[in-house]
């Protein structure tokens, strides 16, 4: 379990202007749940928080009950993956390098069976296999992510955040990411946190949606509550049009009149 | 697939090159007479030119080409940034202050005193630089070598200044020039063994630095200290090799680059091909060297500016329509 207490962070000196204001706030369990805010609501910064990548400036994040600064950060890395949005290009390894990288935090560099096990899996269940050994450079923007993915899956964690990943993908690879975080989910059991630009990806697909500005959690909870003209409209500062569609809420937010 | 991969070939190739280069590197020399015939005979005049002269000159060249060559690797990685070596980061420059500074506090002294002298200066200037370069979040990859490169002209004018003041330019001028011919401080380079053998056994977790402080921090890596321990490495590698040898520049620049577009940026699998690549580089510089006016020879810098300037520049221009490539695809 993890739980979030009282964290604030601020980037100016003197603390003034914070971008996480005394954030409550418990993990759901086996869920995919969405961060959505506008630009500089601080969802990237919690998230970073949340998995000690960031140290908190006030408050505690507990793992399974302990504050996660005391934990060893190799026993961290075992309980959560973090991923951003795609990272460095510029750098020569190949797909299966990169998912070897995931099992650091398990073998420290020394593959063991089990380790090559876990990497097979994770190539196999992310399509990879035939790819194992292009470069990363020599990839599609979609084929990239997906090694990242595989990295994370190998990297063998309960929790899995990832910051954006939609970034950078068209549409196919869009819909296609979110469905293998979906999977992830139903299949294999993770907890997934997932920041999010395009708020109909977490209608579509998250269990629970928290929905932040101005460095605070504005509301919380199950996806069909959070999806509604009332929150969406404080959270983006926007007027929402919010349609029905096969039993499904799809958010219209363009503004046209012709 | 059966026989050789692609990356075994060019295993085998860099290996055979080096194994080569090494010999002749050994037996080729103003004195004639110095051949494997006249050592199994056990000429003495050959023996000992062979163990006094060749063997040392042979040995400064593969560790100081195989250290700056890890060194501008760890450079790169820490930085993630293509264009930094200890040349661009002010490293050889504070390692020139450190060795003029334990001159004109003990004149005459032992190779370990300068070079703990030059280590101490290196270190402290790499990791201001370093903080520096983190504090300004600026990340175009071209100005932070630019950058690296004042601050060195700074610290370099700081030690030319003091070398005017004390009546030491001579001397100075004699250290900023590599060479493989000066036998007082070869044994110093001996020291650059101690980082070469880090860089193999932690060579998985410089990999990991070099995709990023989020990444390596996700795997569970501390982060700070091995990045503490890559400029270590960086400043220890480079003090040795510039009090042994004196500079050698574009080495930490363009090997780093050419050996990992070769081999990959897997350091498990690429670190030693990555050291002999920088050996080759500089054994040949330094054959050429000895060949252009034998029996005399002309400084190894020379030679070592005029293929690195020229490889460095092609880089440059492929690198730079490489970039814009990537920008217009919208990578």
């Amino acid at each position: 379990m993890i739980e979030i207490k009282n964290i604030s962070q601020s980037y100016s000196r003197r603390g003034r202007k914070k971008t996480l204001k005394n954030i409550n706030f418990v993990v759901p369990e086996k869920a995919i749940t969405a961060m959505v805010g506008a630009n500089g609501a601080g969802k990237s910064t919690l998230l970073g928080v949340m998995a000690n990548i960031v140290p908190a400036q006030a408050g505690e994040v507990l793992l399974a009950g302990e504050d996660i600064t005391k934990i060893k950060p190799s026993d961290v890395a075992k309980k959560i993956a973090f991923l951003r949005q795609t990272q460095q290009l510029s750098v020569k390894i190949t797909i299966n390098d990169l998912v070897e990288y995931g099992r650091f935090p398990h073998c420290g560099g020394r593959l063991q069976e089990i380790d090559k096990q876990k990497v097979e899996e994770a190539l196999g269940y992310m399509n990879l296999l035939d790819l194992r050994d292009c470069y990363l450079n020599e990839l599609s923007g979609g084929q990239r992510q997906r090694a990242f993915i595989a990295m994370v899956l190998a990297q063998d964690t309960p929790y899995i955040f990832l910051d954006e990943p939609l970034n950078n993908l068209d549409i196919k690879y869009s819909v296609e990411m979110m469905k293998t975080i979906r999977m992830m989910v139903d299949e294999l059991g993770k907890t997934v946190i997932v920041v999010l630009h395009d708020i109909n990806f977490a209608a579509a697909y998250a269990n629970y949606v928290v929905a932040m500005k101005d460095g605070e959690i504005v509301q919380e909870g199950k996806q069909e509550e959070i999806i509604s003209k009332g929150v969406l409209d404080t959270v983006f500062d926007h007027d929402f049009n919010i349609v029905r569609h096969d039993g499904r809420s799809v958010c219209l937010y363009f503004d046209y009149k012709l | 697939m059966v026989g050789f991969s692609s990356f075994d070939r060019k295993r085998f190739i860099i290996i055979v090159l080096f194994a080569i280069l090494t010999m002749v590197s050994l037996f080729m020399g103003a004195l004639e007479g110095v051949t494997p015939q006249a050592l199994f005979r056990g000429d003495e005049v050959a023996i000992s030119v062979f163990t006094h002269s060749r063997i040392p000159r042979t040995l400064a060249i593969i560790f100081s080409a195989a250290g700056l060559s890890v060194a501008g690797l760890m450079m790169q990685a820490i930085s993630r940034n293509k264009f930094m070596s200890p040349t661009t980061s002010g490293t050889i420059d504070a390692a020139a202050l450190g060795l003029l500074l334990s001159f004109l506090f003990f004149s005459q002294q032992s190779g370990i005193v300068q070079t703990a002298f030059a280590f101490t200066f290196a270190l402290i200037a790499t990791i201001l630089f370093t903080s520096i370069i983190n504090r300004l979040k600026m990340r175009e990859v071209v100005y932070i070598p630019l950058l690296g490169m004042m601050y060195g002209g700074m610290i370099s004018a700081l030690t030319t200044a003091l070398a005017f003041r004390f009546e030491v330019m001579q001397m100075m001028n004699v250290f900023n020039l590599g060479s493989f011919a000066r036998l007082g401080n070869f044994t110093m380079v001996y020291i650059v063994l101690i980082p070469l053998i880090l860089a193999v056994l932690f060579s998985t977790k410089f990999s990991i630095i070099g995709l990023g402080e989020d990444f390596a921090k996700n795997l569970g890596l501390h982060y700070n200290r091995v990045v503490f321990l890559g400029l270590v490495m960086i400043a220890l590698i480079g003090a040795a090799t510039f009090v042994a040898v004196g500079p050698l520049p574009f080495v930490g620049l363009i090997i780093p680059n050419m050996a990992t577009s070769f081999y990959g940026d897997n350091l498990k699998k690429s670190m030693v091909e990555l050291m002999l690549f920088g050996s080759v580089f500089v054994l040949i510089c330094d054959i050429i060297s000895r060949l252009i006016l034998f029996p005399f020879e002309m400084n190894v810098s020379l030679t070592i500016s005029i293929a690195g300037g020229i490889i460095f520049m092609i880089y440059l221009i492929r690198g730079l329509q490489g970039g814009s490539n990537k920008q217009k695809a919208g990578v």
